[in-house]
């Protein structure tokens, strides 16, 4: 065993340069985009003057710190994914940001110059609905954290608990708000909907009940969303149906009073609920007196209570987004509102007064193609002569974020869409029309010598002539301050290099946006927003109108035929198994029905645990030819790999020790499913998986992993695949590879037909234990299918690992003999070794990796990898090294 | 029967002792961490321990880095002071992880008992009941910076002097100019000495020389009779010098 093992370790040694990455090439080929996700709260760093933080708690549980110069990273703290780790509530107090985490599971402090946690604690169960900071005389030391029963006060210092009581009535009373203002007393509001309010006072100190006071609200439903408090603790309520605003003293017992918004002269949009906004900019104070009230979707008002008048500041209407913000003593209102078609403006007004200040415009461009804005975030600064200078952050509805400074200026923007990529492409760049015209000269046949001198020569001028362009550009952007060198997309800069290494990499997102991104430089082209037909280069969208889609559609299939625009047919299924053609010319059509009985397809449909296969009919209606049903009570289909259609294999079988051929089962029809089992228990659960010929519906193989469970991740590709799941009885991750023969003889060279085989392969297993739990998994590609294979696992740590397949060979001998040595056949061991030298992306992690896509280059030593989650890494790898590229030190 | 199957991980499985359940451990010595550690929701417990990098002060590390238990199933923060608590965990086994993009640490497994009772060791996966004792709270020490780098092939001048090609030539070279210079020539005792070694290296008489046999095929066939007697390997190596 030992021996086994140290043999091993010599093969690594040996083998040691499969793959790595050298110092001098950190940020050569690969670069890194890391993301946050869509925000939802977000708080500027104010207690510094000279702060350039901002705090983004986000809908992907991520909380991070922001550089407000640059828009890069200072830190970033990624929790788990799902409601355990859905942030609440982000509260900021001076170098310190609560955060209420997992609906009130855990209460967390983070220290936000170093990003390191101050303290976290477990709150008691119970879903959350509020929490606030308390101050007394001035001071900020506790926060409230307001749940369904009970109502904690925890120290900001150490979050320890300093009293916690049971709301009273919480069986009736649904409490939602918590509000405090200095003075030593913390509110609980809870409303009884439909009937009445319930304030309940608590002692800062001790947590005593001081006052509980109820008060009729038979309109009321919602506290959060039609209530705010203003001034000196008047809870302000909107009532949509009687459009008038009701107001309560909470330090005072007494009825609500009714101020309806026509004696204020004030009318809604009809069908709008009027929303409130309110400032307290210290939490050991009571609120402002001003208040916003949005009336329509366009149109704001400030507001202010005077003496327990209501007195309309300002009108602002249009008005797309308004928002205060304080800097020192004083407080603004920034309000957004739209310019022309393309731009809107925000200004700032004096909240106090509702002047408006001058010198504080500020123009926001509206991008063609993203969302509108959809939040707005103010950096209020004071200047040297003691006005009041800002910043904005704008949010749009496609989750980007711009960050402008006056007068217009964006300092920097960030996609967070592009942290929940769907699904991803990568598109080869187009020639240019001298590289076209240089292609046209090696395609054509010969047509006399001199005609072919004289085409030799004219494109070595237009090379000269594009030189000497390229020569003239260069020196005169060198002229040119950097700034105004803009990154213009044109066909001259978005055109194929000469190994074909540049490529367009198009991005489905979560949020509807779609991206084209040079994998070059990472530099974003445009974004639009069923079956949508667009250039992938340019991102405009094509002339060609795509189909109207009557039914829903079970599955699209891409075939191999090309009509007269070298386009590839896309076949769609629809849920009665009809047959369209898109695009669907004469020409394809015809070319379909020469093709249809060679035409075959496979449903699953994993509810019911059935895989049904049908045939194409020349009048392009459907016929099932088989179907295999998997008990669904037993086990669930999870997941249904096919191989790669652009995936070459290069060498039909592997040469044996003793000079004989081992030749490989290359089917291409081959489906690996894998199943689960519905019982989880520890002792009962197991993995399945099946090789189904997808032509035919024949079992080639079935292999059963008992007591293990998922995920499982699997590759399939050539004449293996490759799965890992979790292993219950040992509880760790296991590997196993199955590998497919035909034997020492082929049947049929030529062709391979899955409906001619009679034989079946022969099938090789291996399992092997692995040190890690993995997030995902794929394998590399290359042109030709020279380069041996290696496979790209994307670690929970955020690692991309490339392990060779050489280590997942069901051929590595547990004894080592001449011949297996003669084969460089690597003995067997039972665990396999992470050596993070085999990590592609060093230490640029990828957070929550969720998908790598690989591409062939032009070289064939050359595969461009892309991993996304909620980064996004664009690499290349070198699986035999770079064998047909000269070294760079030569 | 073509399908040959092989498990290769049963004798692992024989070899790991069947354990029940590793976590149901019965030794009841009271160290350091063994004290119960109850929580306010009943049978979910606190995996606590502190990291430490060796002559990096914490605020320089600790925002990068991250606590995983079991892969991502539980996730915990660093302190300021790199101290680490994962809250609301179940009893059961887990492999404790601090993950950085900068320096390795190894992991640790943690069992917890239904009680409470917890205890660290260190994973071995290959026999997953082997138990060698980790101290509890967990003190994990990064052993380096992580290496993901390959050193490049870097040109210097013992590489050229090492060169094969470069020995061969420089070699033959140092002989020929230092040999005759430490060597002195005049004293007849030495030549006399020198003549003999070099009898003794010059080729057995009895072969045919190499060069000769082929001047002689290149000359044609009139040197053909004269084959096998014209060998004469009589000429003493002194007098070629």
């Amino acid at each position: 065993m030992a021996k086994l093992i140290l043999l091993c370790l010599n093969y690594m040694i040996l083998r040691s340069t499969v793959e790595a990455v050298f110092e001098d090439q950190v940020g050569k080929f690969d670069w890194r985009q890391q993301y946050v996700g869509k925000v939802r709260f977000s708080s500027f760093d104010t207690h510094a003057q000279s702060s350039k933080k901002v705090l983004l708690a986000t809908e992907s549980n991520v909380f991070a710190a922001l550089n407000t110069r640059t828009g890069d990273l200072f830190w970033r703290h990624v929790d788990k994914t799902g409601p355990e780790g859905n942030i609440d509530a982000l509260l900021q107090h001076g170098q310190d940001a609560v955060l209420v985490v997992g609906d009130g599971r855990l209460l967390r402090s983070w220290e936000i110059n170093v990003g390191g946690l101050n303290w976290e604690i477990l709150l008691d169960s119970g879903s959350f609905q509020s929490a606030c900071l308390v101050g007394q005389q001035d001071n900020v030391k506790h926060v409230a954290v307001l749940k369904k029963t009970v109502i904690s006060l925890h120290y900001l210092s150490n979050g320890h608990q300093k009293w916690i009581e049971n709301l009273p009535e919480s069986e009736t009373v649904d409490y939602q708000a918590v509000y405090s203002d200095g003075n030593g007393e913390v509110y609980a509001m809870g409303v009884v909907p439909h009937s009445h309010i319930t304030i309940v006072v608590y002692s800062v100190e001790d947590g005593e009940i001081i006052k509980q006071v109820s008060v009729e609200a038979p309109w009321l439903s919602n506290i959060q969303t039609s209530c705010a408090v203003i001034g000196p603790g008047m809870l302000t309520c909107m009532d949509p149906a009687t459009v008038s605003l009701y107001m309560l003293d909470l330090h005072l017992e007494s009825e609500m009073t009714q101020i309806p918004l026509q004696a204020l002269g004030l009318e809604v949009t009809p069908g709008f609920h009027p929303v409130l906004v309110s400032t307290q900019p210290n939490p050991a104070r009571q609120p402002l007196s001003e208040f916003f009230l949005q009336l329509g979707p366009e149109q704001y008002l400030l507001l202010q209570l005077n003496n327990g008048q209501i007195v309309t500041l300002r009108d602002f209407k249009p008005a797309m987004l308004a928002s205060f913000a304080t800097a020192g003593e004083k407080t603004v209102a920034a309000v957004m509102s739209p310019k022309n078609k393309t731009a809107c403006s925000i200004n700032l007004f004096n909240a106090e007064t509702g002047r408006r200040l001058l010198d504080t415009t500020l123009i926001y461009n509206l991008d063609p193609n993203g969302g509108k804005p959809e939040k707005l975030y103010v950096q209020a600064f004071l200047k040297k002569d003691d006005s009041v200078g800002y910043r904005v952050m704008v949010q749009t509805e496609d989750h980007a974020l711009a960050f402008l400074q006056q007068p217009g200026r964006v300092m920097w923007t960030r996609e967070e869409a592009l942290s929940d990529v769907v699904t991803m492409e990568m598109v080869d760049l187009p020639l240019t029309g001298t590289q076209a015209e240089l292609e046209g000269e090696f395609g054509k046949k010969a047509d006399g010598l001199m005609s072919m001198v004289m085409k030799r020569l004219s494109s070595q001028l237009i090379l000269l002539q594009a030189w000497i362009a390229h020569l003239w550009k260069l020196f005169y952007d060198a002229r040119k301050p950097r700034s105004q060198v803009k990154n213009e997309v044109t066909i001259e800069n978005l055109s194929r290099d000469e190994f074909n290494l540049q490529k367009m990499m198009v991005m489905v997102t979560a949020s509807g946006k779609l991206f084209g991104i040079d994998s070059k430089t990472g530099n974003k082209d445009t974004g639009l927003a069923t079956l949508h037909v667009f250039n992938p280069i340019f991102g405009k969208k094509s002339h060609i109108t795509p189909p109207a889609l009557p039914q829903p559609i079970l599955q699209s299939l891409l075939l191999p035929l090309m009509d007269q625009d070298y386009a590839k047919v896309l076949l769609l299924v629809d849920d009665q198994y009809k047959v369209s053609a898109f695009p669907s010319t004469k020409n394809v059509l015809q070319q379909l029905q020469e093709m249809a009985s060679s035409i075959f397809f496979y449903l699953v449909d994993s509810s019911q645990g059935r895989l049904s296969g049908y045939r194409l009919r020349t009048d392009l209606s459907t016929e099932l030819i088989w179907e295999v049903v998997i008990p669904t009570e037993v086990q669930k289909i999870v997941s249904i790999k096919g191989k790669r259609p652009n995936e070459h294999v290069h060498s039909q079988g592997r040469v044996m020790g003793d000079r004989s051929v081992l030749y490989k089962y290359l089917n291409p029809n081959l489906l690996a499913v894998v199943t689960e089992s519905t019982d989880l228990h520890q002792e009962r659960s197991f993995v399945g998986i099946l090789l189904i010929d997808g032509v035919t519906g024949r079992i080639i193989h079935e292999a059963v992993q008992r007591k293990a469970r998922g995920p499982v991740h699997v590759v399939h590709s050539e004449n293996w695949v490759v799965y890992e799941y979790w292993s219950t009885k040992s509880r760790r991750n296991e590997f196993s590879v199955i590998e497919l023969y035909e034997g020492m003889e082929l049947y049929n060279s030529t062709v391979f037909s899955s409906l001619d085989r009679p034989h079946a392969p022969q099938v090789l297993q291996q399992s092997y234990i692995f040190p890690s739990s993995i997030s995902t998994m794929e394998a590399t590609l290359t042109e030709k299918g020279i380069t041996s294979r290696h496979l790209l696992i994307g670690l929970p740590s955020g690692g991309i690992l490339s392990l060779p397949k050489m280590f997942l060979d069901p051929r590595r001998p547990e004894i080592v003999t001449e011949q297996s040595r003669e084969e460089n056949l690597i003995p067997y061991a039972p665990e396999l070794i992470i050596r993070t030298e085999w990590f592609i992306n060093y230490n640029q992690t990828v957070s929550r990796v969720r998908g790598i896509y690989t591409a062939p280059s032009g070289l064939e030593s050359t595969c461009l990898v892309v991993a996304y989650g909620l980064d996004i890494y664009q690499t290349r790898v070198y699986p035999s090294k770079q064998f047909d590229v000269l070294k760079d030190d030569y | 029967m073509l399908n040959t199957d092989r498990a290769p991980l049963l004798w692992l499985l024989a070899q790991a002792a069947l354990v029940s359940a590793a976590w149901c451990f019965t030794d009841m010595e009271t160290g350091p961490g063994a004290g119960v550690s109850t929580q306010p929701n009943g049978d979910r417990f606190k995996i606590e321990g502190r990291a430490i990098v060796p002559g990096i002060k914490t605020q320089d590390w600790v925002s990068a880095a991250r606590v995983l238990v079991e892969g991502e199933e539980y996730v915990g923060f660093l302190r300021t002071d790199g101290s680490f608590a994962v809250n609301d965990v179940p009893s059961g086994s887990y492999v404790i992880e601090i993950i950085t993009p900068n320096y390795r640490f190894e992991p640790v497994r943690v069992d917890i008992t239904s009680k409470g009772k917890m205890r660290a060791r260190l994973v071995n996966y290959i026999k997953p009941s082997e138990v060698i004792r980790q101290p509890y709270p967990l003190q994990i020490r990064a052993s380096g910076p992580q290496s993901y780098f390959m050193k490049r092939e870097t040109w210097g001048w013992t590489d050229f002097l090492m060169n094969p090609m470069v020995m061969m030539m420089v070699l033959p070279l140092l002989i020929i100019v230092l040999l005759p210079k430490v060597v002195n020539t005049n004293d007849p005792e030495m030549r006399k000495e020198i003549e003999q070694s070099m009898n003794m290296l010059s080729p057995n008489p009895e072969l045919p020389d190499v060069s000769e046999l082929v001047t002689k095929f290149f000359s044609g066939s009139k040197g053909s009779s004269k084959a096998g007697g014209s060998s004469k390997g009589t000429r003493p190596a002194a007098k070629r010098r």
